[in-house]
């Protein structure tokens, strides 16, 4: 560690954002990213723990985070990427879009600000591409094993991307037109643009993974097909199958899942569809985004960039604590507090304990939405809090599209999975042993699918780590 | 009760299944002859001896039946008259007067055994043509002795010898024969040193000696008392062991000498005499030369093997004093002032043998003179008088015998390294100078050096850059040698940019190598051993001046013979070999020498057999290679490629030396070492404790230059090689310090290590006679860990070998190395005791318990066995469970002042008690808050730096606690940093803010066991209501250290783990030294149950305890009481930054920052809540394991099971049968501590002191009374102040309140710890230690008014008088022994003249010295000053000048002081010289010089600074210094 008293001597600094008004203009990122020399300051900070929280138990990749702080302290650039990674496939999306829980249990997030983990992991992936380090690594010697990754999401691209250097032929299959999954239909541009995926997708290419979009398995390959022809089938197609709001009015047009939306924006946006295909436009709009959680912002920036007059985002659960200090109250656990998101910034009323009871339309189509408001009581059977409606507090609004950011339940229960007769979780997730191995042999899965929905880091080092399973058992074939 | 034969059966099957090895046992002791110097013999002269044994008596010790002693003795010329009267009784024709021999016999007391013997002694005594005039049974008194003494008493005889007319030296030449015949032969017929033994076999000395305290003697020998029994001198004995064998035999004197000490260097010795032994070839015993062979006994102690080998050099032809110089040479380096032709003399006989090193004063005789030699060190004591009429007495001790004042000629001490010789032929005494002036120019040493040693040119020149050809191979040698990024940028680096090892804080929680999964490196396995208690370590930064790295490398010659060509060898000045070294010796080209290099590498085609193969092979070439003429052998593992794997060099290194010393070749060769494995201090250690001659670490250099290259090191590639050799030279010094050894020499092939995890077939094949108690992993698995390594390497493609693996040794990381505390438990912890929490504790301690996951320790590999469960209610209550959980010792200056003080309030809530740690306390602390809470650590702790122990401190305490060495750094000191020291900590101290603070290694007055007991008994003293307790730290031979600690009346001995905690030590000795409290805590509880000691001492246990589990394992192993170090500050926050070292902890815990120790926001709540849990997980396994209360749990062994379900490819070959061995005493021996402590006050004159001073102490009344005082009443004083500070706290009495007159010899401790308002004036001498942490008293000190020697030219006080004084002034009328002043912190003090090492350490006080100082003077001085009378203008040499300037006396302040201070020792003492030195002022002053440490003047310049500025209302504060 090059500067022991860094953390004393420096305060945190983050890069800022273009203003709203500018922002809200396009899809284009708006992270201002530091210079070289306050990022090296930066880096100062980082006290080379003796337990490194954020690398132990922050990030679930295990990202060598003060290994990096300090060569980026150092300018040790090129050693600092070596480090990033060998832990990491993806940090170029993991520096933009993580929630990065690593900052959350950063020694200095007791007492103090967290080091900016996040973005100096950026500035290391970024300046690496710059400087035309990244290239590919294709492997040195062919094992022959063959090996279908099902799904190119976050898992799916890390999975084939560490299985593909262990020397083992991969092929990913993707029901869309191109590969990136969630990454690229989940997640708006102004988060994460999609050259990023692509440059990444380059040089998969270039180590001889190989891609087949537009290929929905179970119907266009079957089940069959795959186990005879590959020697591990690995399962990475996400947990897409959203939790549904079955009130009064479902079927009104108007009331999306929030990921039809989002899809929709994403290929438009890319040019995969035209504007005469768009189905579902907020412009002048009122919307309504039920779900307080990331997809749920995500909407609201996209409906805020379509032009919508009004975005409303209401939640269930009761609103978490405010808090305004830059330490972690729940150090070195994820706070679980109330966070302002830059879509929440660009315009949105948000309330919580509002349960939404009907929707109410005319010629099928929605015009307005019927809430109560609750509050939370201790159930006696299972001490599991329950809402309560609160008497008289019912109130409408005029809406004239819903989407529906409730979660996810599990991964699509498609034929696919019928065809491999593969056993199921309590919830619906496919289920794994340590060795990331299904039910059926030969078939793995790894991310959303097995786990439900989660962060993308997580979904990465589930991805790593089903490679390296795989990689054990094709070894001992 | 058990039979006393059943217990010794017991013993022994113990030795077989437990962790007791008698191979540990140490002793030291209580020394001391008498002498006639005209040769006169006498009854007197042995009734003198006796005496002085008997005022020896405090400082042997008794075993467990309270009778049985160590062992006592005495060595005499041969009583001659006696022995015609018994002749004539026995009907033998003795032959005149030295034409006989003596031969004293201990034989096996069965008739059948006896006789045999005796027919074995016929028959070897008649083939070398000698015969048997008549056996004699000694008569012996056994009913005086002790129930284990008589069980174990042989049956003694003597043997009256002739060989017709022989007389002379070829008599005794001829007994020598004989008696080593006998011996073989005695081997040879299966007789063991139990049913066989010779005590003496001589024309001109006999022995008596046995298993007696020192009054037994004469008892137990009526021969003794016989007035017939003359004899022209006496030497004698007295033992003190932490023996628990007891053992006749190895009573002492031994043949020619006594020993008071350790030979630490024993097991290379050993071996470097079994390899001599081929080419000893001796013109006077020709073919005879082979029956001397072997040389050395088997089953002999350190001291009895030393006689053996000093035999063998005295009878092939060299003097006493010659051979005795070649043993125990005296430091010979440029820093000291001796003639070059003593150097000379040194250094040739360095190229013939290595120094028998360890600390010692040996009494020694060949009959006709007898003569005494100190270790270089002079860490035992040895005082002489000589009278006016002709004789000498020369003991451990001054006033062992009773000398009228005004008979005394001289009295002195011998120095270190010197030698004092009484030759009653010659009848003279010689001293030092003459008789090595004579030996050193018996031969041209010199000029033979000159002409043959071989010094290489531009050998360890600069080195020069290394190239690095192919950076992938590079990278694949770093994964192939398991380099990890750690060890480059923490270790590597960080050597190169400091010249020193990193430091780091917090205790290792990283798993043992043999329970990790990540494969090890050979080293690993290997714990450092390090001395505690029975020899003391050295201190290599401020005492280095004794220490040495040079050695000799190449072909030994015949040792019985000297030529020129005995030192045509290499002279290395360090072990460490650059590259540039490395090719030079290979193209060595000088008459004589040849080099080869062999391939350390082996073909990994062949699988894991593939080693031992290729070992099998080495040895054999490297023998043939030496047989070809070959003087110098290179093992080499460059050339590592696909096929072939480096075979462990350390493996390697001592297979071969093993296999040559078998040979008995392995003198004939140097061996080096080129490996890219080394690069740790511990490294090289390893390879050169095992018998490397030199060492070259090229990766390491290749490392530094890629480094370089990637700009990651800011400074000129050469320099960073040098710095980093500087950096292993640094710390092999360390590494051998720790242990008390200062040459290289002797430390080679010493092996001074114990493994951990390898298995006994493996140590008994490659690293014999290293200590492996555990078992574990042999040859295949070491071979695994290899080819893992190898292959990993070779699999990997480039981009894969750029990721150089992390390593996570220090720092935590994910897929590294496993550590105890995860963040998860962190985390888990703080929310427990924050909340409440136990069910959240319960988690946590799943979490570390989980041995399946996170197997760390070896407590992790037991469980317990299933027994009948009681419900929790029956359980003690945790309340009172609690009480036995101390918090670990932890300085207030490492942790915060709000951290130590909220863990000393929780513990006292608790009941419970807090440990001060070694930095003092701050007397505020004393009194109770007003919300009833107290700030006062029960427990204050005695450490080697002594800071801030005054009697107050001592007197306000429950427990004194000794810390002989602790987990993290054991056998070393430290230093807190002046710019650390603020103002409180000074002020708690009782130092200067911003003067560094040096803690020394040893503690200076514990040199040894006796001096041990000697602290205990002071302490004991100071508050006879606290218990006393000793911290020694687990390793090898633990057990019977604390059975020595048990014997020297300990209430209490804790055994620390290897892994506890530090603030700040370097990285190699936190991981590498010392071992498990498992194992230490097995030995300990099974040594002291063994011995009936057990009932008498409490055990405690600490290092790395973290929950309940832990606690009831360390219960049933044998544990009392428990510790929490690391523990507690996690409970209050800390969440193992490590960083304490840096003072930047971020929560507040280790810090002195202000800003810092803000954020603190642990509550005395927290870790109260912390240990009820502890206590409560406790009392549920206690419940489960059917035990009601913790007394039925202790020592309960056979409850623990290994649990077999844990499967680890390396921990199938543990065995923990040796650590679960419960020993078979009869079920009433008690497990645990039921009784207490007897201590002896009955010499103590304290008692009358206090009863005729207390009237006067409680009405402030002055007083002056008198009394006789002799060297058996000890730590005068003592109780008196401690009832002083009891009622008036450090706010003593007016000076001078009391006064007491002695008149005598003082013992040891004279006015330790005086308080202010005692006036003590001693007339007469005094013993070791006086002034001893004075507390604000005065003492006054002169000699016998009759007497008339000159003062300032003889030894009046012995050696470390003022050590850790406080306060308060001293005067001494005389000259001061070795060490006086050590780590003075406020005492003034006037001497005539001092040792070496005068006022090392000082931080404070003012001392005048009025004559000569010994070398060293001020080494490691941070404070205070001295004024030294100069006469010689010569002092600037003997001064350490590292810290402090040398000034003269100008300043009008400082005349003004020094003028007054000789006034007032002229006006307390009489003294003529001072007297002297007044009236010629003029002349005298300017040679008067002031000592001043550099620090020192520019901190008392900032205050001065400061002062006036804080009129402007600035206050000093911490950050001042920063």
């Amino acid at each position: 560690m090059g500067n022991t008293t860094g953390f004393l001597d420096h305060l945190r600094v983050t890069g800022t954002y273009r203003p709203v008004r500018s922002r809200l203009k396009d899809y284009k990122e708006f992270t201002n990213q530091l210079d070289q020399n306050m990022l090296k300051i930066q880096g100062s900070r980082c006290m080379d723990c003796g337990i490194p929280y954020c690398h132990a138990m922050g990030c679930p990749l295990g990202n060598l985070i003060p290994e990096w702080n300090d060569s980026v302290y150092n300018g040790n650039w090129r050693e600092a990427l070596i480090r990033l990674e060998s832990t990491n496939n993806l940090p170029e999306i993991t520096g933009r879009i993580c929630p990065a829980p690593c900052e959350a249990s950063c020694t200095l997030s007791i007492n103090d600000a967290p080091v900016t983990l996040k973005q100096i992991e950026l500035a290391i992936i970024e300046y690496g591409f710059n400087q035309g380090w990244i290239s590919a690594s294709p492997p040195e010697v062919e094992t022959g094993k063959k090996v279908a990754v099902i799904g190119s999401g976050p898992a799916g691209l890390a999975a084939a991307q560490q299985l593909r250097r262990f020397g083992h032929s991969v092929t990913v299959y993707e029901k869309s037109e191109k590969a990136g999954g969630i990454l690229r239909y989940g997640i708006p541009d102004f988060k994460l643009e999609k050259w990023v995926i692509d440059r990444r997708l380059n040089q998969m290419y270039d180590e001889g993974v190989q891609f087949e979009t537009n290929v929905n398995i179970g119907k266009d390959i079957s089940a069959r097909y795959l186990k005879k022809n590959f020697d591990a089938i690995l399962i990475t197609m996400g947990a897409g199958e959203p939790r549904n709001l079955d009130i009064e009015g479902r079927k009104l047009n108007g009331v999306h899942f929030a990921m039809e939306y989002l899809i929709e924006s994403n290929k438009l946006i890319s040019g995969e569809i035209a504007a005469s295909q768009q189905k579902i436009n907020a412009k002048g709009k009122n919307i309504l985004v039920i779900g307080g959680g990331d997809t749920g912002s995500d909407c609201v920036g996209t409906a805020n960039r379509q032009g919508a007059s009004q975005v409303y985002q209401f939640e269930i659960m009761p609103k978490p604590l405010e808090w305004k200090e830059s330490w972690n109250p729940n150090w070195p656990y994820w706070p679980l507090i109330l966070r302002t998101s830059s879509s929440h910034e660009e315009g949105c009323k948000r309330d919580w304990s509002v349960q939404t009871s009907r929707f109410i339309g005319k010629n099928g189509k929605i015009e307005e939405v019927e809430f109560v408001r609750v509050k939370w009581e201790q159930t006696k059977e299972n001490g599991v809090p329950k809402p309560v409606e609160i008497p008289g507090s019912k109130f409408s609004l005029k809406i004239d599209l819903v989407f529906l950011a409730t979660g996810f339940l599990h991964i699509e229960h498609n034929k696919f999975l019928e065809d491999l007769e593969l056993k199921l979780d309590q919830r619906g997730n496919v289920m794994l042993d340590e060795n990331f191995s299904t039910s059926s042999p030969g078939v793995f899965v790894a991310g959303d699918s097995a786990t439900g929905a989660s962060l993308v880091v997580r979904a990465i080092s589930h991805g790593r780590k089903a490679a390296e399973a795989i990689n054990q058992q094709l070894k001992s074939l | 009760m058990q039979s006393i034969s059943d217990q010794l059966n017991c013993r022994k099957r113990l030795r077989e299944t437990g962790l007791y090895d008698p191979a540990f046992e140490h002793d030291s002791c209580g020394v001391g002859f008498v002498v006639n110097v005209n040769g006169e013999h006498s009854h007197q002269i042995v009734t003198d001896g006796i005496t002085v044994l008997k005022n020896l008596a405090h400082r042997g010790a008794i075993g467990g039946d309270s009778r049985t002693g160590d062992g006592a003795g005495i060595l005499v010329s041969i009583p001659h008259k006696f022995f015609q009267k018994e002749c004539n009784k026995n009907s033998i024709a003795l032959p005149q007067e030295g034409s006989y021999g003596v031969l004293m016999l201990f034989l096996s007391r069965e008739e059948n055994r006896q006789t045999q013997a005796k027919k074995l002694i016929n028959s070897v005594i008649l083939s070398e043509g000698g015969k048997i005039l008549g056996y004699r049974d000694v008569p012996v008194f056994p009913e005086c002795l002790g129930d284990m003494a008589r069980q174990s008493m042989p049956y003694i005889c003597q043997a009256i010898i002739s060989f017709g007319s022989t007389s002379g030296n070829k008599l005794e030449h001829k007994l020598y024969i004989v008696r080593k015949c006998i011996e073989r032969q005695a081997r040879i017929h299966q007789f063991t040193i139990d049913d066989l033994y010779i005590p003496s076999c001589s024309s001109k000395t006999v022995v008596y000696k046995g298993m007696f305290v020192a009054p037994q003697l004469e008892e137990f020998y009526p021969d003794l008392n016989d007035p017939d029994f003359e004899s022209c001198f006496s030497l004698v004995h007295q033992r003190y062991s932490t023996n628990t064998f007891p053992s006749w035999p190895l009573a002492q004197p031994f043949r020619y000498m006594a020993h008071n000490g350790e030979i630490n260097t024993l097991r290379g010795n050993i071996n470097k005499m079994t390899a001599r032994e081929k080419n000893i070839h001796s013109k006077l015993f020709g073919d005879d030369t082979e029956k001397l062979l072997p040389v050395v006994e088997k089953n002999l102690s350190d001291s009895g093997i030393f006689d053996n080998v000093f035999e063998l050099l005295c009878m092939g032809g060299r003097s006493a004093e010659h051979s005795m110089m070649m043993m125990v040479p005296e430091t010979f380096g440029q820093r000291y002032h001796i003639s070059e032709d003593k150097r000379s003399f040194f250094e040739f006989h360095a190229a013939i043998m290595e120094p028998w090193d360890g600390p010692a004063a040996i009494a020694f005789t060949d009959g006709i003179r007898i003569g005494a030699t100190l270790d270089r060190n002079g860490l035992r004591p040895a005082r002489y008088v000589i009278t006016q009429n002709g004789k000498v007495v020369l003991a451990s001790e001054t006033g062992v015998l009773d000398i009228a004042p005004e008979d005394i000629q001289s009295k002195g001490r011998l120095a270190p390294g010197k030698m004092l010789i009484i030759d009653t032929e010659k009848k003279r005494v010689l001293f030092d100078n003459e008789i090595k002036a004579s030996v050193s120019r018996q031969k041209p040493y010199r000029r033979w050096l000159e002409k043959n040693r071989i010094e290489l040119k531009g050998l360890f020149g600069i080195p020069g850059p290394v190239d690095i050809n192919d950076s992938n191979h590079h990278l694949r040698l770093l994964n192939v040698f398991g380099y990890t990024l750690e060890e480059i940028s923490v270790v590597i680096k960080s050597m190169a940019e400091n010249a020193q090892e990193p430091v780091l804080s917090m205790g290792n929680d990283a798993a043992l190598a043999v329970l990790s999964d990540r494969p090890q490196l050979l080293y690993n396995y290997f714990k450092q051993l390090f001395a505690q208690v029975t020899n003391p370590p050295i201190d290599p930064y401020r005492e280095n001046l004794v220490m040495s790295l040079m050695s000799f490398i190449g072909r030994e010659k015949n040792l019985l013979d000297e030529t020129p060509e005995h030192c045509h060898q290499i002279k290395l000045t360090h072990p460490v070999l650059s590259n540039d070294d490395i090719i030079k010796l290979r193209n060595i080209d000088t008459e004589g020498y040849r080099c080869c290099t062999l391939g350390l590498l082996f073909d990994i085609s062949v699988g894991e057999k593939g080693l031992e193969t290729a070992l099998i092979e080495l040895c054999k070439t490297a023998e043939n290679k030496i047989n070809e003429g070959y003087s110098l052998l290179i093992l080499s593992d460059r050339g590592v490629d696909k096929t072939k794997a480096p075979i462990p060099a350390l493996l390697a290194t001592s297979t071969i030396n093993h296999y040559l010393t078998k040979a008995k070749i392995r003198h004939l060769t140097g061996l080096i070492i080129e490996t890219g494995e080394v690069r740790d201090v511990h490294h090289f250690a390893t390879l050169i404790g095992y018998g490397a001659s030199a060492v070259n670490p090229y990766m390491a250099f290749e490392i530094l230059f890629d480094l370089k290259k990637k700009c990651k090191l800011d400074m000129r590639i050469e320099t960073a090689v040098e710095h980093y050799i500087t950096a292993v030279k640094k710390g092999l010094l360390k590494v051998m310090s720790k242990m008390g050894i200062s040459t290289i020499r002797s430390y080679r092939g010493a092996q001074i290590f114990e493994a951990v995890g390898l298995n006994e077939q493996f140590i008994n094949k490659y690293f014999p006679g290293t200590s492996s108690r555990i078992g574990g992993i042999g040859i295949q698995e070491i071979a695994h860990e290899v080819i893992e390594r190898h292959s990993d390497a070779f699999a990997k493609n480039e981009n894969e070998l750029k990721v150089i693996d992390s390593g996570g040794n220090f720092h935590f990381r994910r897929n590294s190395e496993k550590h105890l505390y995860t963040a998860e438990a962190i985390a888990l912890i703080h929310r427990a005791v924050r909340e409440k929490n136990y069910s959240l504790y319960k988690e946590y301690a799943q979490h570390i318990n989980n041995t399946s996951k996170n197997l760390c320790t070896l407590r992790g590999l037991f469980k317990f066995r299933k027994r009948e469960s009681i419900p929790l209610e029956e359980i003690e209550p945790a309340e009172s469970i609690v009480k036995r959980f101390v918090s670990s010792a932890m300085s207030f200056g490492s942790i915060s002042k709000e951290a130590h003080e909220t863990i000393a309030i929780a513990m006292n809530r608790l009941g419970a008690m807090s440990n001060s740690g070694e930095g003092g306390e701050d007397e505020e602390r004393y009194n109770p808050l007003s919300n009833g809470d107290l700030k006062k650590s029960m427990i204050k702790q005695v450490a080697s730096g002594r800071f801030g122990v005054t009697c107050n401190y001592l007197v306000n305490s429950a427990e004194l606690q000794i810390k002989m060495a602790q987990g993290a750094k054991p056998g070393e000191g430290g230093q807190l940093a002046g710019l650390k020291v603020d103002e409180t900590i000074a002020r708690v101290r009782l130092s200067t803010p911003g003067v560094t603070l040096i803690s020394p290694p040893p503690h200076h007055d514990i040199y040894s066991i006796e001096d041990l007991a000697q602290l205990i008994f002071d302490l004991k003293n100071a508050n006879r209501d606290a218990r006393v307790s000793v911290k020694l730290v687990a390793e090898a031979g633990v057990g019977t250290i604390a059975a020595g600690v048990a014997k020297g009346k300990a209430d209490m001995v804790l055994i620390s783990g290897h892994d506890g905690g530090t603030g700040n030590s370097p990285i190699s000795s936190i991981k590498y030294a010392g071992i498990p409290w498992e194992i230490g805590l097995a030995e300990t509880q099974q040594t002291l149950v063994l011995n009936n000691l057990r009932d008498r001492i409490r055990i405690q246990t600490d290092g790395q305890m973290r929950t309940g589990r832990d606690i009831v394992i360390a219960s049933l192993l044998g544990a009392e009481e428990f510790g929490f170090g690391t523990a507690s500050l996690v409970s209050l926050g800390c969440v193992m930054m490590r960083k304490c070292h840096l003072n930047t902890c971020p929560v507040g815990v280790a810090t002195q920052d202000k800003k810092l120790r803000r954020k603190f926001c642990g509550k005395p709540e927290h870790l109260i809540n912390f240990m009820m849990f502890v206590a409560q997980d406790v009392r549920e396994i206690m419940a489960q394991l059917g035990f009601r209360n913790m007394d039925e749990m202790t020592g309960r062994v056979d409850i623990l099971d290994v649990n077999s379900a844990i499967d680890h490819w390396k921990t199938k070959g543990l065995d923990f049968s040796r650590i679960l061995t419960k020993p078979a005493v009869s079920p009433d021996t008690p497990l645990r501590c039921t009784g207490k402590q007897e201590h002896d006050f009955s010499m103590s004159i304290d008692n009358e002191l206090i009863r005729k001073l207390i009237v006067s102490m409680d009405n402030k009344e002055k007083t002056t009374i008198s009394m006789p005082i002799r060297n058996c009443n000890r730590t005068v004083g003592t109780a008196l102040s401690s009832e002083i500070s009891r009622r008036y706290g450090s706010n003593s009495l007016p000076h001078d309140s009391i006064r007491c007159k002695f008149k005598g010899s003082a013992g040891q401790s004279f006015g330790a710890f005086l308080a202010k308002g005692i006036t003590f004036e001693l007339e007469g001498d005094a013993n070791d230690y006086l002034g001893k942490g004075l507390s604000g008293g005065k003492i006054i000190v002169f000699p016998d008014k009759k007497s008339h020697f000159r003062s300032h030219e003889n030894i009046i006080t012995g050696n470390v008088n003022l050590f850790g004084a406080t306060g308060g002034s001293v005067f001494i009328n005389g000259m001061a022994g070795e060490r006086f002043a050590v780590r003075n912190s406020g005492a003034t003090a006037v001497v005539e003249g001092v040792g070496d090492h005068g006022c090392e350490y000082m931080t404070g006080g003012v001392v005048v010295v009025l004559g000569r100082t010994g070398v060293n003077f001020a080494a490691g001085m941070s404070g205070g000053f001295v004024f030294v009378f100069d006469k010689d203008q010569l002092f600037d040499t003997k001064c350490n000048l590292e810290m402090v300037d040398i000034e003269p006396v100008t300043e009008k302040k400082d005349i003004t002081l020094l003028k007054s201070l000789i006034k007032q020792h002229i006006k307390y003492t009489k003294s003529s010289h001072a007297l002297y030195l007044l009236e010629n002022w003029q002349e005298t002053l300017p040679l008067f010089v002031k000592i001043m440490p550099i620090e020192y003047r520019s901190a008392l310049a900032r205050m001065k600074q400061f002062e006036s500025k804080e009129t402007e209302e600035i206050t000093i504060t911490e950050e001042v210094f920063r």
